[in-house]
């Protein structure tokens, strides 16, 4: 069965200091709560570039082109109107439609990728097992890792926060699959 | 120029001279002083005025009511002045959302630290005001349960929306402008109802509290994507605000109608929008950081900075009256001369120089450093900036259509009760949503003033090594 071990800090550079010292220990796969995002945290931890800009753009240029297209085909093909013998189909009326859908596509795609990313909702997960991972969210900095045995090597994680400085330790069980 | 290392915070550095954070304290006590009004009962003042927005929100329901029941002819409109109240509402509303996705998006990829105490505020406010806008274009199509005939879907009509008229882009406009701020707001808010629910006294707070936050555990991961996926909103949401306002615009400066048809529309709402904006945030904000005890996250500075915007905006307001009257000459053309002239001696003249006062002149005080941190002087300005934006929508949709090309068709307008109704009722509303908003969410954003509150420090931290050089 394998652990969270959770170690909290009082500060954010003791928290970098520690995550430091656990990837010089070999231990890869680590994690860190923080009340507001700390760019020396990702380093610390070797965060890669995210793949949302990507994301957002396929699905902003995708939206628009719909929007253009549906435009198009409902009043040029479909349905041809004519409102004072103007173009059935004419580029600047097209865009603002298709401007406003891109962005709502993109949008949204932001949206569902985060928390598709998240997992979220997930309410219960096990490091909220520990009653004093509540400060997480209020002036806690954690550092967690993730020990595959039951045994020797939680007590060494455990030995090496306290070293590091954490000023409380938690063991939490994790779920299948995390 | 000299050169200077970005990474080095200058000498004069803004983070110290005009302090965003007044006071030391730990990021406990900012969770705890910040979420103090979120976890206390509601005091009698809050229930008093929720009563009050109740009441204005029962006769929203009542005007609203009588509107489906009657239809439109329970309003004041009539031939030739058909937009009226309506129109204007919706374009005042909808301008007021602006100034929140300014402040949260725009400063944000300028990088101005100061909104960040504010940007909350400002965001809910534009929720509530674009529902309040969305409601009267709604309403005026006469069967707002025919609504979705604007939306092109396969019907057994075989009929598709005209998609050559500025109204169906208003609908793409304004649902894209209300979902992308809900996602910004909500998006920025799931930190902070981790700390509410990490925070809570009773076992129902935090029970609602974590499903709302759906289990934040600010991990470095998602902070990471958070940070990614927040800027890129804020991204988008830079140029949607452009576009709603200006496709809002172009309800009128397509038309070809005298006053209407003129092009310099589009630049001319967006400021105004940002105008009317930013004076409800000053109107609503001075109030509630007192009684919130704010002060000490939304200080001084962040007024003063406000009052400049209003005066910016103010002139570029100034600018579109300058331009129209400009355009008027210019033209040649009798009808356009006309409605601007009779705009100043007509019968709507007391707007017209109701709205020069309040738009042009107030904000003119805030040239002095004093009064733009003298909080009294500045709400006063700030509700009286709301009164002459309102006239400006009104006079805009009103005016020109109560005098077009033929003489005889010209008709004066005047509201009904349910005209009246709409409007206070959507004030009430706007009102009330606003009041459980403070309730029921953190209204300044903890997790940017903790991260502020480290940026503040290095500043200071650098000013002591230059030996505090000024």
């Amino acid at each position: 069965m394998s652990h969270w071990v959770l170690g909290e800090f009082g500060s954010d550079l003791a928290l970098v200091e520690a995550l430091r010292v656990l990837r010089a220990q070999g231990y890869q796969r680590l994690d860190a709560h923080t009340p507001f995002p700390v760019d020396a945290v990702f380093e610390a931890l070797s965060l890669g570039r995210s793949r949302l800009p990507l994301l957002a753009l396929v699905a902003g240029l995708g939206g628009a082109g719909f929007a253009y297209l549906t435009q198009w085909f409902t009043n040029a093909v479909d349905f041809p109107l004519d409102v004072g013998g103007r173009p059935l189909h004419s580029a600047p009326t097209s865009l603002p439609i298709a401007f406003e859908l891109g962005v709502l596509s993109a949008a949204l795609m932001i949206f569902g990728a985060l928390m598709v990313l998240f997992g979220f909702p997930h309410v219960t997960h096990p490091v909220f097992d520990a009653e004093a991972f509540r400060s997480a969210s209020v002036d806690g900095f954690w550092a967690s890792v993730l020990v595959e045995d039951a045994g020797d090597g939680l007590a060494h994680v455990e030995k090496l926060l306290r070293d590091a400085g954490a000023r409380r330790v938690a063991v939490v069980v994790a779920e299948a699959g995390t | 120029m000299s050169q200077v290392d970005p990474q080095v915070p200058a000498p004069g550095d803004a983070l110290v001279t005009h302090p965003l954070l007044t006071g030391r304290h730990s990021d406990a006590e900012y969770s705890e002083s910040l979420l103090a009004y979120v976890h206390a009962p509601p005091t009698r003042a809050w229930w008093m005025l929720l009563g009050v927005g109740l009441t204005g929100t029962a006769l929203l329901a009542v005007a609203v009511g009588v509107t489906l029941w009657v239809g439109v002819g329970a309003w004041g409109n009539n031939i030739p002045v058909a937009w009226a109240y309506g129109i204007t509402n919706f374009v005042w509303w909808i301008g007021i959302g602006h100034a929140g996705t300014l402040i949260s998006a725009i400063l944000l990829l300028f990088q101005e630290r100061w909104r960040s105490s504010i940007n909350r505020f400002a965001e809910a406010m534009t929720l509530f005001a674009v529902t309040c806008a969305g409601l009267f274009p709604l309403l005026h199509l006469g069967r707002p349960w025919k609504f979705y005939w604007l939306i092109p879907y396969p019907s057994t009509l075989r009929a598709w929306p005209q998609f050559r008229s500025p109204l169906t882009w208003d609908i793409a406009a304004v649902g894209t402008y209300l979902t992308v701020s809900l996602l910004f707001w909500y998006l920025g808010l799931i930190p902070d109802l981790a700390t509410a629910r990490d925070t809570a006294r009773t076992h129902r707070a935090r029970f609602w509290y974590g499903l709302a936050s759906l289990g934040w555990r600010g991990s470095a991961r998602h902070w990471r994507q958070w940070r990614t996926g927040y800027l890129l909103l804020a991204g988008l949401a830079t140029p949607l605000v452009v576009s709603v306002h200006t496709l809002v615009s172009f309800d009128f400066a397509v038309a070809q109608l005298p006053g209407w048809h003129t092009t310099v529309f589009p630049p001319y709402f967006v400021g105004g929008a940002v105008f009317s904006g930013f004076a409800l945030v000053l109107t609503l904000l001075i109030p509630a950081r007192k009684a919130l005890g704010l002060e000490q996250v939304v200080t001084l500075a962040h007024l003063d900075n406000m009052a400049r915007v209003l005066l910016v905006t103010g002139w570029v307001v100034a600018y579109g009256y300058i331009q129209e009257h400009f355009f008027a000459w210019f033209s040649g053309n009798p009808y356009e001369q006309h409605v601007t002239w009779a705009q100043h001696v007509g019968p709507y003249a007391p707007l017209f120089w109701l709205q020069i006062f309040c738009n042009v002149l107030v904000p003119q005080l805030f040239w002095v450093a004093r009064l733009r941190t003298n909080t009294a002087v500045l709400w006063g300005a700030s509700l009286l900036v709301n009164v002459g934006m309102w006239t400006e929508r009104f006079l805009i949709v009103v005016s020109p259509l109560s005098m077009d090309f033929l003489p005889s068709a010209w008709a004066a307008y005047r509201p009904t009760w349910v005209d009246w109704s709409l409007l206070v009722g959507t004030m009430c509303f706007f009102g009330t949503a606003f009041l459980l908003f403070l309730k029921f969410v953190p209204a300044v954003s903890m997790s940017e003033v903790k991260e502020l509150r480290r940026e503040v420090d290095e500043s200071e931290r650098f000013r002591e090594e230059l030996g505090g050089a000024p």
